[in-house]
């Protein structure tokens, strides 16, 4: 057996290999570790680079365009003018300031030549007026006539002396010298101001010609486009982020959107296609929220300090509670700090869904914060008076006690300060009687302002056909797709239940029987007294209230009357505090007229508010009773079928349904948007979704859902809105309803919502959030920003956009109906509301909201626009609403509020006279348009009575107006160029009469303050003149004066008589 | 064992070579430039091949009255016309049975070609408180000079929807008013708001291939180039105005005859 030695491990075997390939793995994680340290787990490194890349070669592209755009601009001969323009002006001046400057160089020449023998001097003689000051009497003078004699000097100077820089040399003494300083000062002074008057109309000819150029480029120029580049080429690798430590925000978003607050628009084709590189789309609003102060997450979601991916830098992950809005709903983000208002600009789908949450009567059921919140208001108003009446009597109780006290009291001053406490107490207590009285009023104000989504049905049925009821309620769209009244799944049984309790409770009355109408004129009134600012005739619009096509399937005649003539009159006033409806017998047994309506609206039986109104939106739009009468005759032959050919309801009488009709209201909280016999005080029966949008997903119950939510990926609070508002009773599908009851079946009905409206509705409560930052961020201004908030809510209640324009681009639905299309329909339009704040008077305002006829008796007509077929209606605002609606009006226009009007110089009688001469000359429409309360005239008038123009108008406005109305209001028919500036002052731009010769005054003023001095005297001498004067016009033209006057049927021209009129007041 | 080694190796390798190779391509798609801002020039048309197309406008039905226009709130309208009444030009209908103002004019056909418009203005004269002419045609881009031949103030007062709105006091003996119109839009009404039967309408075209229907009822559009057009008659018959198309070829030095008829409404 050979001795092979046994193979030594240690020399033979090798691990070699194994820790080659060992340390190569190493090697390779390290590296893997190292690349993914920097770069894998910092994608936006790479996103960074690709922006910076990117931006450079769009930047590189644009600068050459924008460049041969500004060389265009710069050819362009007006650039061209205004060149020349500075160029000459320059050349004008380059001489005189040349020699300016000249001047001004010798003068510091002679200061600095001056300034060291002066300042050694004053010194020296500064340094012995101290020694004086502090030596000894007897050795002042000997001090004081060494410094007089030093004050002599001479002092030897060389100066440069103007106007050629000459070198003076002189001798002076050291008040000459002082002198000299101080001169040598002055003119500099003197010559540099001189100067910069000379260069002023130079440096605004540059701002002109440069602004020039800004104005004609689109975009910004070549240079800020290279400062750009240049900033982008310096621009390091880094995390760029936001962060506000005491608002919590921490936003890195912007390390991969590198362009989004770019000056330049980027689109994502600049970019190769890569959204993410896009600049902001609406900068307007970037400016209005600097991201520096308010970051991004806030308006838009997402998890701003998460770098590592696009999924959670967005938040889209679980546990994370603010994803990123989706595109569709990003005005969600609006919503948390602008809760309170109505209508946001930059935020037309939230404004629209919250619009949609009112109009659609979401509210009916679901509480909202600062939607319909006069019931709670009219508790919290209750509350607050037995609070102060408590206090009150505890006051009271101290007055006597404290009067007892100082009665009683040991000495003088003992009584008179207990004396003292007790005026103190009763002036307080007159303070408490004064604030009841304001919430007295206040709760009356807000019971006027309670208004319901539906219809009263309390008049079911003195309105209604009873047939139709039932059809009705299984399914509203079924019968008008449009309408606001949703569709509830109900059973057979479970309709005639409900319509026999509604018919059951409704009350029992007899309207007074109303001769039939001329359904000709009432459809001639329908189309033009502005009904159709609200209502429709068919599907196709949005319209704000109900579609009117097939009224007469279901509403009684009288009834029709009655609400077109007053929408608001109750059949019987209802009292909150007995809780039912009152009847003549209440009235008869305190010996009082049955009559209530808002001046009579107190219980006869216990004193408390009545509600004496029909709670409804419709206004009221004075119309006679014979108009009434058409109107409701035409809208009475709008059916598509009749009647009589509903199947008959019979078992709407039958008394053993009214039971679980009740249950079933009540159940599904009909009384939320109607009032119900017996229901007024149900409460919403929905969930308050005030802050819906941040409830915990987990709260909300997907039920059987939940697994396919999660795996559709909508198991979020968009996918739940979006679901149940597509579908209300989505969340019941797959439950077992055998051993539940009935009633856990969800309520909510099904409204047909459209794809856009459940879009809006879900951006909207995807806002509603609890907001997580301060809320010095919240928009809750205290500032008239505040009063503009407030009117925007009672505007959209009233549906006042319905025919007024309130913001240029915005239609109103008058304005888009094929009637107002024509010239002649345009003029007919109902006034727009820009600038309505700034145009009239608050106090007239006020007036006019609370009766458009401006009438207490005269009602029938429009207290503005006599002329307008349409009509401004009643709306029975409440004071409440009034002052909202005239704070609104003047904020809007920035107007201060209380208003004090200017005072206006009285006019003299010359001025009396050119006014005259000037509203009466053929050249001065004025009296054309404008009503004068003449029939004959006014059958032309398209524009107001200038008697209005006193207490409606504000002076300042009226003469912006005369100068150019197509600035307050584009397209109105008032023409443009009525006055030419001549100087600093207006002149009317037609032939001038002679009486203006000489004067030089401001033409428009003038007219201002005679129009604000105008009485009805004054109008009819102003028409009788206009009317002679156009007799006379003709002759006027082709004759000379001197042969007029010698025709005694023409007794000289009419001016010529009025400056001839001896001096007082108009009338005489 | 030793072979499973390299495979990792490899592998390895291939993971890191992939993520090194992982750059993403760049796709720099060269942008055309953005047209310069300045209006481009005119195309030339061979004046020797042009054609054009010329017809008449009929009228179906009975001829309806045109009611009289009452002036009486402006004395100075009344004087002019020596009390001879004046009725009203929308609806009117030409004796032979032809509509008269008649707006017609090249719709489509002609975008190809760039119309500079001419530098001449188009008056419309107020006179005896009517416009002349009632109907008129302007290129966008085109001055419209607005005089008065009357001794009254009037305002001018166009109403479109596509162009900016404006609306002038012009006094009498003022200087004559002078606009363009920026965009085509047919037809834009101009009223006076002092007279308010006072009534014009503006063509406003791309091309200068219009007319007007005069008191024959005839139109002659001229100077086509050969192509297809769809020529469109534009009638205030009936109340708001009513159109008719139809498509034409024109060859070269070729005339079309293509009538067009109207009924009230």
């Amino acid at each position: 057996m050979p001795d092979t030695p046994e193979k030594d491990p240690v020399t033979t075997s090798s691990l070699g290999t194994l820790l080659v390939i060992s340390s190569v793995l190493v090697m390779l994680t390290l590296v893997w570790a190292l690349y993914n340290e920097f770069f894998g787990l910092r994608p936006w490194k790479s996103y960074e680079r690709e922006f910076s890349a990117r931006y450079q070669t769009f930047l590189h592209k644009q600068i050459p365009q924008q460049e041969a755009a500004e060389k265009q601009i710069l050819a362009s001969p007006e650039y061209q003018q205004l060149d020349q323009q500075l160029k000459a002006a320059e050349e004008q001046v380059q001489q005189k300031a040349d020699e300016a400057d000249k001047q001004i160089a010798i003068l510091d020449a002679r200061f600095s030549a001056l300034t060291e023998t002066f300042t050694t001097e004053r010194a020296y003689v500064a340094t012995q007026v101290y020694a004086i000051e502090h030596t000894s009497l007897s050795r002042q003078p000997g001090l004081q006539k060494k410094l007089a004699e030093h004050e002599v000097g001479p002092f030897r100077v060389s100066l440069p002396t103007p106007p050629d820089g000459r070198i003076v040399t002189g001798d002076y003494t050291f008040q000459q010298l002082q002198d000299e300083f101080n001169k040598v000062q002055l003119d500099k002074a003197n010559l540099l101001e001189e100067k910069s008057a000379l260069l002023h109309p130079i440096s605004d000819l540059r701002k002109k010609r440069d602004a020039y150029l800004t104005d004609h480029l689109n975009g910004l120029t070549s240079e800020q486009l290279s400062g750009l580049l240049k900033k982008a080429l310096e621009a390091p690798v880094e995390i760029r982020q936001i962060n506000i430590p005491d608002a919590g925000i921490v936003d890195r978003c912007e390390s991969c959107h590198a362009g989004i607050r770019e000056p330049v628009v980027i689109t994502a084709k600049d970019m190769g296609g890569k959204k993410v590189f896009v600049s902001h789309p609406d900068p307007e609003l970037l400016a209005l929220h600097d991201p520096d102060k308010f970051g991004c997450s806030p308006c838009h979601g997402g998890n701003g300090m998460a770098l590592e991916s696009v999924e959670r830098a967005h938040g889209n992950y679980e546990h994370w509670l603010w994803p990123l809005h989706p595109m569709e709903n990003v005005q969600a983000g609006c919503q948390q700090c602008h809760a309170m208002d109505m209508v946001l600009d930059h935020a037309p789908v939230l404004s629209e869904g919250k619009d949609l949450f009112q109009r659609r009567g979401c509210v009916g059921c679901h509480r909202f914060q600062n939607y319909d919140p006069e019931p709670e208001e009219i508790a919290s108003v209750q509350q607050e008076t037995i609070l102060l009446e408590s206090k009150r009597a505890e006051a009271q109780h101290n007055v006597q006690r404290s009067i007892q006290m100082g009665d009683a009291a040991p000495d003088n001053d003992t009584a008179r300060m207990y004396y003292t406490q007790a005026d103190s107490l009763r002036v307080s207590i007159s303070d408490i009687d004064g604030r009841i009285e304001q919430l007295d009023r206040r709760s009356k104000d807000l019971l006027r302002d309670t208004k319901k989504v539906g219809p009263d049905l309390k008049e079911v049925r003195v309105k209604i056909q009873p047939d139709w009821i039932p059809v009705w309620i299984s399914n509203p769209h079924a019968w008008r797709p449009s309408t606001r009244m949703p569709r509830f799944r109900l059973k057979d049984d479970e309709v005639k239940a409900i319509a026999a309790f509604i018919w059951q409770s409704g009350i029992d009355a007899t309207l007074p029987h109303q001769p039939p109408g001329d359904p000709v004129k009432g459809k001639e009134s329908f189309e033009t007294r502005g009904c159709l600012g609200c209502h429709s005739l068919d599907e196709s619009s949005p319209h704000f209230a109900a579609n009117l096509s097939r009224v007469g399937e279901k509403d009684n005649y009288d009834y029709l009357v009655r609400w077109i003539h007053n929408p608001r009159e109750r059949t019987r006033p209802y009292c909150p505090f007995e809780k039912r409806d009152l009847t003549e017998a209440d009235y008869k047994k305190h010996g009082l007229p049955y009559v209530f309506d808002l001046d009579h609206s107190k219980c006869p039986n216990d004193g408390h508010e009545l509600q004496v109104e029909q709670e409804t939106i419709m206004p009221n739009l004075r119309l006679t009773i014979e108009e009434s009468r058409d109107i409701a005759s035409y809208l009475i032959t709008l059916k598509t079928k009749e009647p009589s050919s509903y199947p008959h309801a019979d078992y709407l009488n039958d008394p053993s349904l009214k039971a679980q009709g009740h249950a079933l209201v009540q159940r599904y909280g009909c009384a939320g948007c109607h009032e119900i016999a017996g229901m007024e005080d149900e409460g919403r029966i929905g969930t308050e979704l005030t802050k819906e949008g941040s409830k915990p997903l987990e709260q909300i119950d997907f039920a059987l859902l939940t697994r396919e939510a999660r795996e559709q990926g909508w198991y979020n609070h968009k996918g739940f809105f979006e679901h149940k508002l597509a579908k209300p009773e989505i969340y019941d599908t797959g439950r077992d309803w055998k051993d539940r009851d009935p009633n856990d079946r969800l309520r909510m009905p099904d409204f047909d919502l459209k794809p856009q409206e459940i879009s809006s509705l879900t951006t909207f409560l995807m806002g509603a959030v609890d907001s997580q930052i301060p809320p010095r961020y919240w928009d809750m201004p205290e500032d008239q920003r505040r009063d503009i908030q407030e009117g925007w809510w009672v505007v959209k209640k009233y549906n006042c956009m319905g025919c007024h324009q309130f913001m240029v681009g915005q239609s109103s639905r008058l304005m888009m109906l094929p009637h107002y299309q024509t010239p002649e329909g345009r003029d007919q339009l109902p006034p727009k509301l820009m600038d309505e704040g700034a145009r009239v008077s608050p106090d007239w305002m006020e007036k006019f909201l609370a009766n458009p006829a401006m009438d207490p008796k005269d009602t029938d007509r429009d207290g503005v626009r006599s002329y307008l077929k349409v009509r401004m209606p009643t709306f029975f605002f409440s004071p409440i609403e009034i002052r909202k609606l005239v704070r609104f009006f003047q904020a809007l226009a920035g107007q201060p509020m209380p208003y004090i009007p200017p005072k206006l110089e009285p006019l003299t009688d010359q001025e009396i006279a050119m006014a005259r001469a000037l509203f009466t000359s053929k050249g001065a429409p004025c009296l054309k348009c404008h009503a004068t309360g003449d029939p004959a005239h006014d059958k032309f008038a398209t524009a107001p009575n200038f008697l209005l123009a006193r207490d409606r108008l504000k002076p300042d406005w009226a003469r912006r107006w005369m100068l150019d109305p197509s600035m307050i209001s584009p397209g109105t028919a008032m023409p443009s160029g009525l006055f030419k500036p001549v100087g600093d002052h207006y002149v009317f731009a037609g032939p001038t009469p002679d009486i203006f010769k000489g004067y030089d005054g401001d033409q428009p003023e003038l007219l201002v303050r005679y129009m604000f001095e105008i009485t009805p005297d004054e109008q009819r001498r102003l028409m009788s003149m206009s009317a002679e004067m156009l007799k006379t016009s003709e002759l006027i033209r082709s004759q000379k004066p001197g042969v007029l006057s010698q025709n005694p049927a023409h007794p000289g021209p009419i001016v010529a008589r009025i400056v001839a009129r001896q001096a007082g007041g108009f009338g005489k | 064992m030793r072979k499973q080694n390299w495979i990792l190796l490899f592998t390895a390798l291939m993971i890191l070579a992939l993520v090194a190779c992982g750059k993403k391509e760049e796709e720099t798609a060269e942008q055309p430039a953005t047209p310069a801002t300045n209006a481009p020039a005119p195309t030339p048309i061979d004046q020797s091949t042009v054609g054009e197309v010329t017809g008449k406008v009929s009228f179906e039905g009975t001829k309806p009255k045109t009611p009289v226009i009452h002036m009486d709130q402006d004395p100075v309208c009344v004087q002019k016309h020596a009390g001879k009444p004046v009725h009203a030009e929308d609806g009117d209908v030409n004796d032979n049975g032809t509509l008269p103002n008649v707006f017609v004019y090249v719709k489509s056909g002609a975008e190809k070609y760039t119309f500079a418009p001419p530098s001449d203005p188009v008056v419309l004269d107020q006179n005896g408180c009517m416009y002349q002419p009632h109907v008129l045609g302007i290129m966008a881009g085109q001055t419209l000079k607005v005089v008065s031949s009357d001794a009254t103030t009037h305002n001018i007062h166009p109403m479109p929807k596509d162009n900016r709105e404006w609306n002038m006091s012009q006094a009498p003996g003022a200087a004559p008013i002078e606009q363009k119109f920026a965009r085509p839009e047919i037809m834009v009404p101009v009223k006076c708001n002092q007279h308010p039967w006072m009534r014009a309408w503006i063509g406003v075209t791309s091309n200068p291939f219009y007319a007007v229907t005069g008191s024959d009822g005839t139109f002659t559009i001229k100077g086509l180039p050969p192509g297809t057009y769809t020529i469109e008659a534009w009638s205030a018959i009936g109340g708001t105005g009513q159109t008719s198309d139809q498509t034409v070829t024109i060859g070269p030095k070729e005339s079309k005859t293509l009538d067009f008829s109207f009924k009230a409404s």
